[in-house]
């Protein structure tokens, strides 16, 4: 007998999206991770297809319609086992998965937002918080960038300098402000705890007061990604009533509080539907017996504790993530089942001699190899479990930095795993 | 692949010790988005700076170079969320042992609150008056001014029999005590032998409801707050007593199970990975080391958990407090409870209660303490239950506190349940 009827190994947002679908489905599932995943690192919008191809300097407007073009020059990502279709629906099904959780993402997978980043580049992403959305540069307007000066590397004249050179339509000015006390003239203050301060209505009170005199003439006002947690509806909401224009976002570096309120979103609503959640849990190995995994092991504070699922879900990221293991030898692995990977194990092949190069780095498509169903195969193509599936960073061919493909993938293979499941279930 | 022991092992195995797991760390900052501590005052500027990033100018032969690490309430939330593997709360707890050690005399109110034997030893004869006398306002506001421990930090009143008392003169003389093949060691910790005992007796009812006879060793306090006010000799001391009389039932097989989650947490992880007590007896008493609702929930698994349950409509709170979280094997005590028909577990989504076991006394973090756990207050005032459940006894102490919630350690509402009378033998 097993507990439970999937366990779920990682807690980014290939492992929270998948453990939530199935917990929602009726699954009893356990989702065990080591730590928090990227969530907390990344701006905390879906990407889906930014760069098509890769090094054009034009953002993409429509990744669906960009999708075969993205795969004939990428013929191995995994992508291709989703198809349009797919993808559309897992990117659909997410978006109503944190919205009814309290968040508010907006787009959809015919259209990409073009967001300013921190260096006022430009983002292009397809599923987006409406705060941050509200930010799109493909509509002409004047707008205000604030920028405080307790929090680091948010520097709104270098955003708004780089948005105006880039000939977009929008024009961009800058005030840099000492925030209102508390916050007022503290050092080392990071976005998340900034983004607490914002909670209280006094201290919006007093933004809108030192703000509303530079913000004649302008159509909205930029702020970084710091417009409260829980309450950041209501932050929202009152400092657009307070200032009487559209306020935007903008990611600030991490840790991303955009991405910190999807992490939350998704961990209660996976716990609300019955979930049970490990964080701190490494999956030390596991153990494949006649073509499935019969048990994996926990690495609790003192011994290895064994655990039994029906299936399990291997969510656990790439090299970044903990799900791909290097060492100076030039030894790459997954370290709990030892899978068989595409890999090379010349440390002179990681990397290419430049950093920047169009073809992206060798190393980082490095990672499980997977059938049609998501299982993980070996060179010869066949499966090592059938009831052990990969998703997300952990895949290979998936390099996200320069097509910015991270986290439409992470999305939609977590939904292809998981309807899998539940339909095979019924 | 090779046997032999690559440089890559060695490397691997420098980094499994606590200070080099700083080399891991890639300063992310999700340990410092995730401090309770860090979150609600200017006083620690987080896990990140204090652990990873400040360890790597902390030479063995200088002093320590940062004050602020005082603040740090050992919670141990940054150790859990980081993905990388990086022991900050234990980096931390050690840094904190090297700042007084070097720098800083430890404080007698520090001294004093390490001591909960002590303080049980003194108290407990004495329970009726020294409980009387304790509540009086004055004499709160005189501890503050000499001792600085907080006026309104939440001591519960001594109890006037121990459990250790009680367990050698009720439950051993009790003619109906259960004798069997198999056996557990029950480890009670200070707060069960001095404040509550009637965690410990639903601890031996429930054992021996389900067929366990209950041997209780000699044993003294875990160590863990000696540990956390940077006395890491003395803590190393109790450590040792403890091991050395638990290790003889370890070897027989006999599984060690604790109703103290900070307790249990110390046997099976702090000495080993704070004290540096890592011997073969060391690992042993970890290893068979059990968290009460550990324990049960694997014998339910097992099916060998008896479900004679009493039907209970209750939807209750519950805290999984942070010194359980971090024995990193999930919240058994839910799913156990669960399994008495009625019961709807509430999990408060809350990442500390504040209290981080002697931290929410002291004068000056009181306040810290109390908005740290402010999330989690106003979720167990909201939902309206007059009882709330925790595994942990500071964090009862401190919800009920700030609450008026009647805290129980989840195996006092199994006792009931299985409608036990705990007060027998
Ligand atoms: C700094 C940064 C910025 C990024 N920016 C972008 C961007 O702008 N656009 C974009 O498209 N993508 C971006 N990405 C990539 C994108 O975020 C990831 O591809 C995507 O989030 C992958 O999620 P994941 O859940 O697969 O893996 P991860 O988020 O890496 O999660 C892996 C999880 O597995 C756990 N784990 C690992 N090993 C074990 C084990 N043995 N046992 C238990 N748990 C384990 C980890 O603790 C973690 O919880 C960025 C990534 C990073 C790191």
């Amino acid at each position: 007998m097993s507990v439970y009827d999937t366990i779920v190994i990682g807690a980014g947002l290939t492992g929270l999206t998948a453990a939530c679908r199935l917990a929602q489905a009726g699954q009893k599932v356990l989702l065990t991770a080591l730590g928090e995943g990227a969530l907390l690192l990344a701006p905390g919008c879906i990407d889906v297809l930014g760069f098509q191809p890769a090094d054009s300097q034009q953002p993409v407007k429509d990744p669906l319609a960009q999708l075969d073009s993205f795969l004939s020059d990428n013929p191995d990502h995994p992508y291709r086992l989703l198809g349009k279709e797919t993808l559309a629906a897992g990117l659909t099904a997410f978006q109503e998965l944190v919205n009814r959780h309290g968040l508010n993402f907006q787009g959809d997978p015919h259209h990409n937002w073009h967001l300013p980043t921190t260096i006022g580049a430009v983002h292009p992403t397809c599923l987006a918080p409406a705060s941050m959305a509200g930010g799109d540069l493909q509509k002409a307007a004047k707008v205000l960038i604030v920028g405080f000066r307790e929090l680091r590397d948010f520097y709104p004249t270098l955003i708004a300098d780089n948005l105006n050179s880039q000939s977009l339509g929008v024009q961009a000015s800058a005030l840099q402000l000492d925030a209102p006390p508390p916050v007022a003239g503290r050092v080392n203050i990071t976005p998340i705890q900034l983004a607490h301060a914002f909670e209280d209505p006094l201290f919006r009170r007093r933004l809108v007061q030192a703000v509303a005199p530079h913000s004649k003439g302008v159509d909205k006002i930029g702020f970084p990604a710091v417009l409260g947690l829980a309450e950041h509806a209501g932050v929202l909401a009152d400092l657009q009533k307070g200032l009487g224009k559209p306020v935007f976002e903008i990611n600030t570096l991490p840790p991303s509080v955009p991405g910190r309120r999807l992490f939350e979103a998704l961990r209660d609503a996976f716990l609300k539907a019955g979930g049970r959640l490990i964080i701190g849990g490494k999956i030390l190995a596991g153990r494949i017996e006649n073509g499935r995994v019969v048990e994996i092991r926990l690495e609790t504070a003192s011994r290895a504790k064994p655990l039994r699922a029906e299936n399990i879900i291997l969510a656990t990221g790439g090299i970044f993530g903990g799900g791909l293991q290097t060492d100076a030898s030039g030894r790459v692995w997954e370290p709990i089942f030892g899978l068989p990977l595409h890999a090379e194990d010349n440390r002179h092949r990681w990397f290419t001699r430049s950093f920047f190069a169009s073809t992206g780095q060798p190393v980082a498509n490095y990672g499980v190899m997977v059938n049609a169903r998501f299982n993980p195969v070996d060179e010869a193509g066949q499966p090592v479990a059938e009831n052990l599936f990969a998703a997300g960073a952990v895949l290979a061919h998936s390099e996200w930095t320069r097509g910015r493909t991270g986290d439409g993938l992470a999305v939609t293979t977590a939904y292809a795993i998981a309807e899998q499941l539940t339909r095979s279930a019924q | 692949m090779s046997t032999e022991t690559t440089l890559d092992d060695i490397t691997r195995s420098i980094w499994e010790q606590v200070q080099f797991t700083a080399d891991l760390c890639v300063k992310c900052n999700i340990c410092t988005s995730h401090c309770p501590v860090a979150n609600v005052t200017d006083l620690f500027p987080g896990p990140k700076y204090v652990g990873p990033q400040a360890q790597r100018f902390r030479n063995p032969k200088e002093l320590s170079v940062d004050d602020s690490l005082d603040y740090c309430s050992g919670c141990g939330v940054c150790t859990m969320v980081c993905p990388h593997g990086v022991k900050v709360m234990e980096m931390n707890a050690k840094a904190r042992y090297k700042l007084y050690r070097d720098k800083k005399p430890i404080p007698l109110r520090n001294r004093l609150l390490g001591r909960t034997e002590l303080q049980g030893m003194l108290g407990s004869p004495f329970a009726p008056i020294a409980n009387a006398v304790f509540q009086l306002r004055p004499v709160r506001i005189l501890t503050e001014w000499v001792l600085g421990i907080h006026r309104d930090a939440p001591f519960p009143p001594f109890s006037f029999e121990t459990f250790r008392g009680w367990f050698r003169g009720v439950y051993q003389k009790s003619p109906h005590r259960l004798k069997s093949e198999k056996k557990v060691v029950y480890f009670h910790g200070c707060s069960t032998n001095y404040y509550e005992p009637r965690v410990g007796k639903a601890a031996l009812a429930v054992l021996e409801h389900n067929g366990f006879e209950v041997v209780v060793p000699e044993q003294v306090c875990c160590g863990l707050p000696l540990l956390s006010n940077a006395e890491f000799d003395a803590a190393r001391h109790k450590a040792c007593q403890n091991i050395a009389s638990l290790v003889k039932y370890a070897r027989e097989g006999y599984k060690i199970v604790g109703t103290s989650t900070s307790c249990t947490l110390s046997l099976k992880s702090d000495y080993r990975h704070i004290l540096d007590i890592d011997t073969e007896d060391a690992r042993l008493v970890a290893e068979q080391t059990y968290d009460i609702c550990e324990f049960l929930l694997d014998l339910a698994n097992a099916g060998e958990l008896k479900t004679d349950f009493q039907p209970m409509e209750a939807v209750i709170p519950y805290h999984a407090p942070c010194q359980l979280k971090a024995h990193n094997m999930g919240l058994p005590a839910i799913d156990l409870l669960e399994m008495i028909p009625g019961v709807k577990i509430q999990l408060v989504q809350a990442d500390c209660c504040g209290i981080a076991g002697t931290y929410g006394y002291k004068k000056e973090k009181y306040q810290i303490g109390m908005d740290v756990g402010r999330p989690l207050f106003e979720q167990v005032i909201a939902s309206g239950s007059p009882i709330a459940i925790c595994d942990s006894e500071t964090c009862r102490w401190q919800i009920g506190h700030a609450t008026g919630a009647k805290m129980l350690h989840p195996v006092e509402l199994l006792a009931q349940a299985y409608g036990l009378d705990v007060n027998q033998g």
